[in-house]
Formats: C-alpha cells, structure tokens, sequence
C-alpha cells in the first residue's frame, strides 16, 4: 500500500500535465497514432508499388506493332493490349506521360524467321516507379515468350531442350516470410516501444528538470513528506503516460493493418487482434523500465533543456535492439532474453512472425525488465536525496 | 521559535571537479528568532542569507553548528522541524498550469490534510490573503503580487507556528509590498514567529523587531532595531549596517 502523498503527488503530475498540449501531443498522438500511420502506411505502399499482379490487364503502347502480331497477340493473352504509341516515345517516357514504350525493330519478323535473336527495344524511365515496375512486368512475360519459342526451336532440330540446362537450382527460402517479412514483423516492437518513450518522455521532463527550473522543487521539498514519495508520484504519472500510449498505439496498430489486405502484408507476419495483444503483454514490463530511465536522466539535469538533449541522446535506445539484432546472430537467444527492449523485440518479432517461444524466455524477459526497472528506480531516489537537486 | 548556533555549509560549485576548492557560503551564524516577532535576516546579494535558510529548512545539512524549530533538531528531527516550519523560498515557484487554488490545496494533500479539512483550509488562506478574486484562475499569467501570496498561503497551509521567507518582497511593486507587510504583521500579531531575509534595508526597519545582519557568511550583530541603532551610534538602519559591517571585518583581521 503506497502513502497517500505518492497518490496526491501522482494525482497532481497527471493533471498538471493533461494541461500541457505537449505532452498530450507526444502521448496521446504522435506515438500512437502518427508514427503507426507513417511507418506502416508507407511500408505498405511500397509493398503495393514493388509487388505485381500479373492478372490485372493493362495496356502497353507499341510502336510498328505490325511487324510483330504473333508476339502482339501473345502480349494479349497475358493480359497486356497494345495501344498506339506517341510519336516521340522517349519524351513521352521521360514526361511520365506514359509508364514505358515497346518499339518493335524494323527486321524483328525477318530475324524470327531466320532463328536470329530479334530486336526489340523497351523504353522505360528507372527512377520512376511506375515506369520501373510496369517494365519488370514487360520483361517476366517477354522471358516467358523466349522461353516457350527456345524450347519449340530445340524440338525442331530434334534435340531435348533440357541439354541447355546445366543447372537445376532450387531456391527454398526456410525464413517463413523472407526479408519484406522480417522487416515487417519488427516494425510492431518499434512502434511499441517508440511510442512508449514518446509517451514519458515531456511528463517526465516536466516534473523533474521542469521543476527544478521553475523553482517548484525547493518548496516541494521541504514539505514533511518523503522524497521518496515524491520521486514514486512521479515515476506512477509518467508511468501511467507510457501505459496509456501503447494501448492506443495497439488499437491503433490494429485497426491500421486491418485496412490492408492480408496477401499485402506478405507472408505469415500477423498484426490481428489476438497477435497485437499478446505483443502488448509482452512489451508492457517495459513500461516501469522505460518510466524509471526517464525519471532517473531528467533527476540527473538541472534544466529542461539540458533534459531535452540528454533525453534526445537516449531516444536512439529504441531503435538500438534493431541494430544489435543485426550483428548479433546468437543461435540460443536465452543470453539475449535479460536484456530490457533487446528481449522485447525478440518475442515481438517472433510472435508476429507466429513463432512459438518458451515461458522461460518470457520469464527471463520479465525478470530482467523489472529488475532494470527496480535499479533505475533506486538511483532516481539517491539523486532526490543530494543536496545539489536544489541547485 | 527558531535558534541557530554556529551554523557553517561549504559548497562545491556546480559542475566543478571534486578536488575544487570548496566554497564556504556560511561560516558562523548563531541567532533567535521568537514567537509574536518579525526577525529580519540582513545582508547583501551572496553573504550567505539563502543557504541559512535553507539549513534550517532542514533541505541542506550543515556541516557545523546545530538549529531548531520550536525545539526540534533540523537534523535530527527532519520530519518533525518540518511540520512546525513554514517555509517560502526566494522563488515562489507555484505550479503554472493549476490554479491558484489548485495550488494551495495540492501542498495542503501533501501536508497530510483529507479532501475535506484540505479544502477548506484552501478557502480559508484564500480569504485571508485576499486572492479571491484570481482564486481560480491558472497561475501562467499572475503578476508577482499574486504568486507571491501563493506561495505564502502555500508555506501556510499546515498552520505552522514558524514562517521563514526568503526575500518575499524581491520584484512586488508599492503597493503588493505594502500588502505583504500587513500580512506579515498579522501573522506576528497571531503569535507566529516570522523570519524574513532581505537586502532591503527599508524593506527591514519598516517590519522588523529585530534584525540580525549576516555578511560574508557570518553574523555581524544580532538585536532589536533600537539596540542595534545606539550600539553603532547612528540614526538609521542603512549607516548601522555599514557600521556593523566595518565592525564584524575588524574583529575577522
């Protein structure tokens, strides 16, 4: 049972702070709601825009169509019309007037006929994505045409096409969603735990270096309570912040990825309720860890500002398991598990990845979390104790 | 009733190296304040008027010499001398975005009051030092008269029987000064013992009953405002300081 001066002091910190556009702006909507919508709607953009789907039909503009009908008509079955080219297709390309030009060479009937290889030239515009996209689809089918006329060639001189192929590689990919999937299922322990340190982070500035600068902490101090009380009031408000910012960024996590298509997000990466709440679970002992680091960084400066930049510094904390989990290719991931926001990205990586994990890693996950939690707490009390806060 | 006894505190600039020299803000100071009197704290900008105050606010321990409030230890009785002090320090540092009321009633939650007796000892402060009418506004945009008798309801709110302020009058105009002036004979006149520091000397002989004047960390002479006149010979506060001063420089060489 904590002392009544810990409630009022808590009570007091949430209050003030609801007051202060900042902090509400940093913890009710940037973490929750901005970050999810910029991160996951351009992820899912760019997934759009680089994935293709051969059954949608479009039309392609060809130039001298005429002297390919075979290969005109081939375009067609699979879904590409070809369209009257403009005039100048290299403007036309370079204007994005339209995404790519298929020119047919002047020979290309002759060439095919005498079993040379036939020229065709494809303008495109690279840096275009459009442009980019549409001729990779181009070339697929094109790859497909040379393909199926190789083989009738071979067939036709009476020999087995299979010759050619010196090689039979099988690319079996064992990570059950690839790169796009990895980079996806890594993207919700991020959002968690940014919009968790963005949720703290101007209430804790506020009621500790904030104090000190408007001169509220020396009266404050010299009431007949505990300090420790105190620095427990603050470290509950800034703690119930963070708490109140991932449940939103869940809901809003959530909501966001029920908007894209399941086959978008590729793969076996989960973002449904059942995946986004036992994330939420796993990353929530975070929540006194990352509560009490704030707490003990802003006790330690003596200024809002100097808060600010040290707090800034800090913010790379987040993204560092990102990186770490880069270099760090541990076959047993239990050494990992202690580590606070290391071990958090691990089980969130993998739960929305729906790989199993063990309750001792959760356990150890936990454990260590609190622990930090309880150290960082401590030292926030032996720095409420020097007589240099007052100054 | 406060008395200190040889109080001494020797600082480290901030941010200096731990082998820099020490800096001794207080050296000597001994004095008493009573009961039902007004005892003013003299001394100019850096003699060491703030780090007195706040050794006896029990916020900074000293490093010699010994205080009490009402009897009990600043060391060693931290909780208790609290309770019985009141104390407004050189800011008066009241939270922004409460409101005056909200402010009082917060300090008086944590001074162990329930809802009820918190709020309408609020309500009581407020009528007494007459905030009523910006009771209930937020405090961003209060002038310094208005902060200032915050703070004061705010050092008040657990009805201590000693008040110590640290220049309470610093940035109030005419007629907020003469305002706290009143209060503060009222609250003399309740039997509360007030200690005030200030480098005013006006601000001193207008209030005071008695006066301890502090330079570079010590305390040159310690009396009532008549004594104080007739031991150095003069006529007003102003040459008795400068007087005094000479003396206690004399005495050090």
């Amino acid at each position: 049972m904590m002392p009544r001066s810990f409630w009022v002091v808590m009570g007091k910190e949430i209050l003030d702070n609801l007051r202060d556009r900042q902090t509400l702006f940093y913890a009710l909507l940037f973490g929750p709601i901005l970050l999810p919508l910029l991160l996951g709607g351009s992820l899912a953009l760019t997934f759009k825009q680089l994935s293709i789907d051969f059954d949608i039909v479009t039309t392609v503009p060809v130039l001298h169509a005429e002297r390919a009908p075979q290969l005109v008509e081939f375009l067609a079955g699979q879904n590409i019309d070809a369209v009257a080219a403009p005039d100048d297709p290299v403007a036309a390309v370079a204007n994005g007037r339209v995404d790519v030009v298929l020119e047919i060479g002047e020979n290309f009937g002759e060439q095919l006929r005498e079993a040379r290889p036939a020229a065709l030239i494809l303008y495109l515009d690279e840096s275009d994505k459009a442009s980019s996209r549409a001729a990779r689809r181009m070339e697929a089918v094109f790859g497909l045409w040379e393909q199926t006329n190789n083989s009738l060639r071979l067939q036709h001189r009476g020999l087995d096409p299979t010759v050619f192929d010196t090689l039979e590689l099988v690319r079996d990919d064992v990570s059950s969603n690839g790169a796009d999937g990895q980079l996806l299922a890594s993207l919700l322990p991020f959002l968690f735990i940014v919009s968790m340190t963005m949720g703290g982070f101007y209430l804790a500035i506020d009621t500790t270096a904030g104090e000190r600068e408007r001169r509220s902490l020396e009266p404050l101090l010299g009431l007949p309570i505990a300090r420790r009380d105190i620095v427990f009031g603050k470290f509950g408000a800034t703690l119930a912040f963070i708490v109140l910012s991932v449940v939103l960024c869940a809901v809003a996590v959530w909501g966001l990825f029920r908007l894209f298509p399941a086959d978008l997000i590729g793969g076996d990466v989960r973002f449904d309720a059942r995946t986004v709440f036992t994330g939420l679970l796993l990353v929530l002992p975070l929540a006194p860890f990352i509560a009490a680091l704030l707490v003990t960084v802003s006790a330690w400066t003596r200024s809002v500002k100097e808060a600010q930049t040290y707090l800034g510094l800090l913010m790379v904390i987040p993204m560092a398991p990102f990186f770490v989990l880069q270099y760090i290719s541990a076959k047993s991931e239990l050494v990992l598990m202690p580590w606070p926001m290391l071990s958090q990205y691990l089980l969130l990586e993998r739960s929305t990845q729906g790989l199993s994990f063990s309750p001792l890693e959760v356990g150890l996950s936990v454990a260590g979390t609190l622990a930090a939690s309880a150290m960082f707490v401590a030292l926030a009390c032996l720095l409420y104790r020097r007589e240099r806060i007052l100054s | 009733m406060i008395s200190c006894e040889g109080l001494a505190k020797s600082f480290r600039r901030p941010g200096a190296g731990r082998r820099a020299e020490r800096l001794q803000a207080v050296r000597n100071v001994s004095f008493t304040a009573q009961d039902g009197e007004i005892t003013g704290l003299l001394g100019p900008n850096g003699a060491g008027k703030s780090t007195t105050l706040r050794m006896l606010a029990t916020l900074v321990v000293p490093d010699q010499g010994s205080a009490s409030i009402d009897g009990h230890d600043v060391v060693r009785e931290v909780s208790l001398a609290r309770q019985h002090l009141g104390y407004m320090p050189h800011d008066a540092g009241i939270y922004p975005r409460l409101s005056a009321r909200e402010n009082i009633h917060y300090y008086a939650r944590l001074c162990g009051l329930d809802k009820t007796t918190a709020h309408a000892r609020t309500g009581q402060l407020i009528e007494q030092l007459t905030m009523t009418r910006f009771a209930d506004r937020r405090a961003a945009g209060f002038s310094q008269g208005q902060k200032t008798k915050v703070a004061l309801a705010r050092a008040l709110v657990h009805a201590p029987r000693t008040l110590m302020l640290d220049e309470p009058t610093n940035g109030l105009d005419v007629m907020a000064t003469r305002g706290l002036r009143e209060i503060i004979r009222d609250l003399a006149a309740l039997g509360h013992c007030v200690l005030f520091s200030s480098h005013v000397m006006q601000e001193v002989s207008a209030l005071c009953d008695r006066v301890a004047i502090i330079a570079d960390g010590a305390i040159a002479m310690d009396d009532t405002l008549p004594e104080i006149l007739s031991r150095t010979g003069q006529t007003d506060l102003e040459e008795a300081f400068v007087v005094a001063l000479g003396l206690q420089s004399e005495e050090d060489a």
